[in-house]
């Protein structure tokens, strides 16, 4: 077998295998945030202060029957999980944890990892399509809408960062952050990226797409067992990588005060990014009431891109004259 | 009295309409009405015109026929009024669901107990009650339990006093 | 696939209430079983994409036929059942069924017992507020709240749980007093938590009312003016909201509420902010009124003499209070003895919710949801 082969074999299982782990440790995270914000002790029954909690949950929902509704599109209800979980894992592929922990470096890392991450919307439409479902089908609208929206902000905020490093390179964005993060230079770009991170994540305060005390629980209400397990599989992937293109662009990615064998260990530096930046994408959940739909529209089309264009042509302008 | 309530008193009086002062402290309410179902809608409509709003529609089963008693108060001062009116011999009541929109849903519960048709309601389709239990009328008396309307009236001598204690209210 | 004009004929035989949708229009049902209910309440909405053209609550899920139990006991066996209507304000039902026969029947009460009865219930109105406040937010998507606000219930529970022997569904009241005298234990931990509950209100202002988010959702949303709240019969802090000042413990004192000194908050738009704010404020009256109650507490019996049965006149007699949620009218007539002729209970809920269908035409669904949150229905009390 070549050497490059079994790499990618054994990087791939990595990959799903972090998948999943990531899920959980959010999971647990979640969970535990959110009951310290609500002054409550949260999971504390299986294992040390209910850690292995969510091993628990993995296992129940395994075990879960999916129930097809009757009146759906049997063959689109069943792939729409898929579709929405298998996208999300590849852009571990070309995210830096570390200087040499990449599983495969591309010069176009950035525009793979966001034409992945856009594939979710098709998941959620097929999913809410296929229940036959009015309040999957209302959380399908919402949601698509949404997505289709927040990816403009988001586009144009990560263009300025791509205005002053010239290159799409995940490893050669972090080279370029070698005396200061951008978030010094580009702290506008910053929120209008965390922002529309948030709504393209589907994040409360703008989970339109699942508002449950409106829409039960939007696009996978019919969904049960491992169906909804790889939805949610694929909102804490999607979370995470979000959180670390905010890191890689802006927080300066695996650097920080240099440790032993620093090619491998700046995972440490990535991933305290990363988590702290989830942790404040689970702050704001559990803190704010739910936007409506159509402020959350009026917010991205009249004051997001609005700025993030403003803040794109003050970076031309000054990248030019520098 | 409230210089609004005794204008109120005087237009029900315009509409011929008898209105009897009560014992608040014995009753809960101020004025008691004895009313033909015929009168019901310009009294509603006057009601309104007044600013009085609506408490309740219920229903009474006595004998001769079944009441349906309004309640109406005001949001400014303390007046509450009772209205009476025994339903017309074929079992049915004007509604005033257009007058007060809050009555639409108090006619369909009375509706569902007794059986009550309120003519011209827009939707008189069971609303508490199940679909199925549109004939139940669980409220009806048995004809053993049947009173006569004076037997759940109060006694004449204890509507003398009113007129007395009425005076230090006032 | 797009079997959503299938699905309506599913509710051909509601049709009446709703016309048949046109291509563009479709039902949506919303309960009985809903995150944002509040129980078996189930509102048929006919919807333009997220649009309410026209809603339809439909009732009766929780439906007990109170009033008939009424007509088949007497008052010591049916004051359980009054508890249960309003489950989250049930001392104040409570109030106005034993009030509905001490007027009746002429019965005197003792000064201790009627200010007891002022101090429970407007804890138990306190308590009906705390639980409406995370309701509503836990409807806007806002999950933190409620537990802030359970955690304050919690208190309160407490105190009264030591008094009534039950935390939710108390029969507490008797016709003539109540069933247990307050100690000193009791006293102390309301001040107690009179004091925890003014600190905890810069928490809540905090937390939420300045919330930009919670202030654009409730803002210009389902507003109800005056004229209409005047013609629905709407009571309560959803009425007050509007800026009618009409509380039945100032308009029609009762108890010995006139001995005390408080103020009747009233909002300006009768949006749902302003009904928000109503609430906010009340929690804050209700404790002045408790403050002054427990000042001026006499000594003296909790429970006067009453006869073991009642004999009541022949008549009819009509009792209000102020419940949590709006007037609670009980309205007896009596054929003498001690079972009613006819008890008919006029619940607040009711004529608040029956504004829905003209309040949200032509609003988002979005919107629905926080104009239904604000006007803090309790089901079963509907239902009876």
């Amino acid at each position: 077998m070549p050497p490059e082969l079994l790499r990618m074999i054994i990087a791939a299982v990595l990959v799903v295998a972090f998948v999943f782990l990531n899920a959980m440790i959010l999971g647990y995270m979640e969970r535990k945030v959110s009951a310290h914000i609500q002054r409550r002790p949260g999971l504390m029954e299986v294992g040390p202060h209910g850690v292995l909690q969510l091993l628990i949950d993995g296992f129940k929902l395994i075990g879960k029957q999916l129930v097809v509704p009757e009146a759906s599109n049997k063959f689109l209800f069943r792939l729409a999980p898929i579709l929405s979980f298998a996208p999300c894992v590849l852009p571990f592929v070309v995210i830096p944890f570390a200087q040499k922990l990449q599983i495969a470096s591309m010069d176009i890392s950035l525009i793979f990892i966001l034409a992945m991450t856009s594939i979710n919307v098709i998941a959620i439409l097929v999913a809410g399509w296929a229940s036959n479902n009015k309040y999957s089908l209302f959380g399908t609208f919402r949601s698509v809408a949404q997505a289709v929206s927040y990816e403009i902000p988001l586009l144009l905020s990560i263009l300025s960062i791509i205005l002053i490093t010239n290159t799409f390179s995940l490893q050669g964005i972090i080279a370029a952050q070698k005396y200061y993060w951008f978030i010094l230079i580009q702290p506008l770009a910053f929120i209008i990226y965390f922002i529309s991170g948030l709504a393209e994540t589907n994040r409360a305060p703008f989970d339109m797409p699942e508002a449950e005390s409106e829409l039960t629980a939007g696009f996978h209400t019919e969904y049960s067992g491992m169906g909804f397990s790889f939805f949610f599989l694929a909102e804490y992937a999607n979370m995470f990588t979000v959180c670390s293109i905010a890191t890689v662009l802006f927080l300066g990615g695996w650097k920080g005060i240099p440790l032993p064998l620093g090619d491998y260990t700046g995972i440490f530096w990535f991933m305290l990014k990363v988590y702290g930046l989830l942790f404040v994408m689970i702050w704001i959940r559990w803190t704010f009431p739910r936007v409506r739909f159509d402020q959350l529209m009026t917010f991205c089309w009249k004051y997001l891109i609005p700025f993030s264009l403003a803040n794109l042509l003050i970076t031309a302008v000054l990248v030019k004259l520098i | 009295m409230h210089p609004a309530t005794e204008k109120l008193i005087s237009a029900l009086q315009e509409l011929s309409i008898q209105v009897d002062a009560c014992d608040y402290q014995q009753r809960g309410y101020h004025f008691e009405i004895d009313l033909e179902a015929d009168k019901l809608r310009s009294l509603a409509e006057c009601m309104l015109a007044q600013e009085m709003f609506l408490v309740f529609v219920g229903g009474l089963h006595v004998k001769p026929a079944i009441e349906i008693v309004y309640q109406f108060a005001s949001f400014e001062r303390a007046c509450r009024l009772v209205v009476r009116a025994a339903v017309k011999a074929d079992n049915s009541m004007p509604t005033i669901s257009d007058i007060y929109q809050g009555a639409n849903w108090h006619e369909r519960e009375t509706r569902d107990f007794y059986g009550v048709v309120f003519t011209d309601h827009p939707y008189l389709k069971p609303l508490i009650l199940a679909e199925e239990d549109v004939d139940l009328k669980p409220l009806l008396k048995k004809d053993e339990d049947l009173k006569e309307t004076s037997e759940v009236r109060w006694a004449a001598p204890v509507e003398e006093k009113p007129e007395a204690e009425k005076a230090e209210q006032g | 696939m797009g079997n959503l004009a299938e699905n309506n004929t599913l509710h051909a035989d509601l049709e009446p209430a709703i016309d048949i949708p046109s291509d563009n229009h479709y039902y949506l049902n919303m309960g009985p079983q809903h995150p944002s209910t509040h129980g078996v309440l189930r509102v048929l909405l006919e919807m333009d994409g997220e649009y309410v053209v026209e809603a339809q609550p439909v009732l009766g899920y929780g439906h007990r036929m109170q009033e008939k139990m009424g007509e088949l006991k007497n008052w010591r066996a049916f004051m359980p059942n009054t508890g249960r209507m309003d489950y989250a304000a049930a001392l104040q039902y409570n109030h106005g069924y034993v009030g509905l026969y001490e007027r009746l029947c002429g019965i005197e009460v003792p000064a201790r017992a009627e200010y007891i009865r002022v101090i429970t219930s407007e804890l138990n109105r306190i308590v009906s507020h705390h639980l409406w406040i995370g309701a509503m937010l836990l409807d806007m998507g806002a999950f933190t709240p409620i537990l802030y606000t359970f955690d304050d219930r919690e208190q309160v529970l407490d105190i009264l749980e030591d008094v009534t022997g039950s935390r939710l569904t108390y029969c507490y009241f008797r016709v003539g007093g109540v069933c247990k005298d307050i100690d000193d234990n009791f006293i102390e931990k309301t001040r107690a938590f009179i004091k925890r509950q003014r600190e905890r209100f810069d928490i809540y202002n905090d937390l939420v009312t300045g919330n930009i988010i919670f202030i654009k959702r409730t803002e210009g949303i389902g507003i109800i003016s005056p004229d209409m709240a005047r013609r629905y019969g709407v009571t309560g802090p959803v009425l007050r909201g509007s800026g009618i000042a009409y509380d039945v413990r100032k308009n029609e004192p009762y108890s010995v509420y006139p001995n005390f000194d408080f103020e009747i908050p009233v909002g300006q738009n009768g949006d749902s902010y302003d009904r928000y704010m109503v609430r906010l404020e009340e929690i804050e009256q209700s404790l002045r009124i408790i403050e002054q109650a427990l000042d001026q507490l006499p000594d003296g019996p909790f429970l006067g003499k009453v006869p073991k049965k009642l004999k009541m006149p022949t008549g009819d007699c009509s009792f209000a209070v102020e419940a949590a949620r709006g007037e609670l009218t009980y309205y007896l007539v009596s054929g003498g003895g001690d079972i009613p002729y006819r008890l008919k209970i006029r619940v607040p809920s009711y004529s608040n919710l029956s504004v829905l269908p003209e309040l949200c035409q032509g609003m988002l669904l979005s919107d629905l949801v926080a104009a239904m949150g604000s006007m803090d229905l309790v089901i079963p009390e509907i239902d009876r």
